[in-house]
């Protein structure tokens, strides 16, 4: 790809040895789209019923990060970035989350080699939130870093008989308050029903989709996310909403023995060998399944946005 | 190879009042179509139309002048526009008595 030489692959990520997804937007979608509920329902392809209202969720666009004051921000490899956003609807953090204040995108594909045992995703990505109000009279009311709640990237994966949701994902504000930890994906101990906030018959298992189900405590707790030990951090936000950097996430997991074995933000790396990656038994007509998931959520009702550059995927 | 993309901005969504779709960026696309699919309409004298509307910076909005309708009925509607910069919407008026219309709406880019 012209747009991004084997030299600049190299430097900008650190690839394993077989790489599965090499996508700078910059060239386009690369099939990174939208995530939508399952129309499967009589009698004009309805969805099933569900507490949680999952066609809200905006669509991906290309974006230039073009904003009032400083016009095009482009993105790091070129003009265009993938970009996530929300409605600007939102709940308190320990509701259920309002339909449309999340964003989300996917990628779908499968294994296609049985020897795996570390699967790893890579990103430059940035965000920010929308610029449409100054929030009262003080100093920085201008500034509305503190609407992004969280951010996060996961896989959802089916392999071996047992499917599993794995990822990471950023606390960045708690009803308005900074939070700035990581969480990763593993359930609480709680009922299917439970999981999915009270209501019985909802069709999701427990450890399935946390990205929505799952309680979420004031305090920043989610029955869907553990804190990771240390995980505290502060990222490069910058100092106005119209001022994106890039940053740079890697997430590698032990696919074989299904645990954890680090992430890095920036320039900090985490240790998480030996945490454990919750495993449910598999579901009907995925066997193989590997879809790579990036999300965004607000914490006020503004839009916020989440912007990727390129990402890698790769395994050995 | 053109670029295409065609991005859901409502599906099956029902609607009583005056609404805008989500702010689209379509900067790299030199045209764009909106598709609505009216599923269901309810009501008396149900009308909807809708303007395009552009924007400097997808706070801000102005009408580019391309109208789709006034529509009353089911069925599959367009409206045709080029010439945008970067932000896209639909300025979407439903009138009518009681007035409810099920929609699907569509933005189709291509470059």
């Amino acid at each position: 790809m012209s747009l991004f030489s084997d030299t600049l692959a190299t430097s900008r990520f650190q690839p394993l040895s077989r790489i599965l997804v090499c996508d700078v937007f910059s060239s386009g979608l690369n099939g990174w789209m939208s995530l939508m509920p399952n129309f499967t329902q009589a009698p004009n392809f309805d969805t099933r019923e569900s507490v949680v209202v999952k066609h809200q969720w905006p669509p991906v666009m290309l974006s230039t990060a073009t904003y009032r004051y400083p016009g095009t921000h482009g993105a790091l490899s070129g003009a265009y970035s993938l970009k996530l956003s929300t409605r600007p609807v939102a709940n308190r953090y320990e509701e259920m989350p309002a339909p449309g204040s999340l964003g989300h995108a996917i990628k779908r594909l499968s294994f296609h080699h049985l020897k795996r045992k570390r699967l790893q995703f890579e990103m430059w990505f940035a965000y920010t939130a929308e610029q449409d109000q100054v929030n009262g009279g003080y100093d920085l009311g201008g500034l509305s870093e503190n609407s992004l709640r969280a951010f996060g990237v996961a896989f959802d994966l089916q392999e071996k008989g047992s499917r599993a949701f794995t990822g990471l994902r950023y606390v960045n504000s708690v009803n308005g308050q900074p939070h700035r930890k990581w969480q990763y994906i593993f359930p609480s101990e709680v009922s299917d029903a439970q999981w999915a906030y009270g209501t019985e018959g909802d069709w999701c298992k427990r450890g399935v989709d946390p990205l929505w189900y799952g309680r979420r405590y004031p305090d920043g707790r989610h029955d869907g996310f553990q804190y990771l030990p240390g995980g505290e951090q502060e990222l490069c936000y910058n100092e106005t909403d119209c001022k994106i950097n890039w940053l740079y996430f890697r997430m590698l997991l032990d696919i074989e023995n299904r645990e954890y074995i680090e992430l890095q933000a920036q320039d900090r790396i985490f240790d998480m060998g030996g945490l454990p990656i919750y495993s449910i038994p598999a579901y009907a007509r995925i066997e193989g399944l590997l879809n790579p998931l990036i999300w965004v959520e607000n914490d006020a009702t503004r839009r916020v946005f989440f912007y990727v550059d390129s990402v890698m995927i790769s395994q050995d | 190879m053109r670029q295409f993309q065609a991005a859901h901005l409502e599906v099956k969504k029902t609607f009583s009042e005056d609404f805008q779709t989500h702010p689209f960026e379509a900067g790299w696309a030199s045209e764009a179509i909106f598709f609505v699919m009216v599923e269901n309409v309810s009501g008396e004298g149900t009308r909807f139309e809708a303007e395009v509307e552009i924007s400097h910076d997808g706070v801000h909005w102005t009408g580019e002048g391309s109208v789709l309708g006034p529509l009353e009925e089911k069925g599959l509607h367009f409206v045709r526009v080029s010439h945008f910069g970067n932000w896209l919407r639909l300025n979407c008026r439903i009138s009518g008595n009681r007035p409810a219309l099920q929609l699907l709406i569509q933005i189709a880019l291509k470059e």
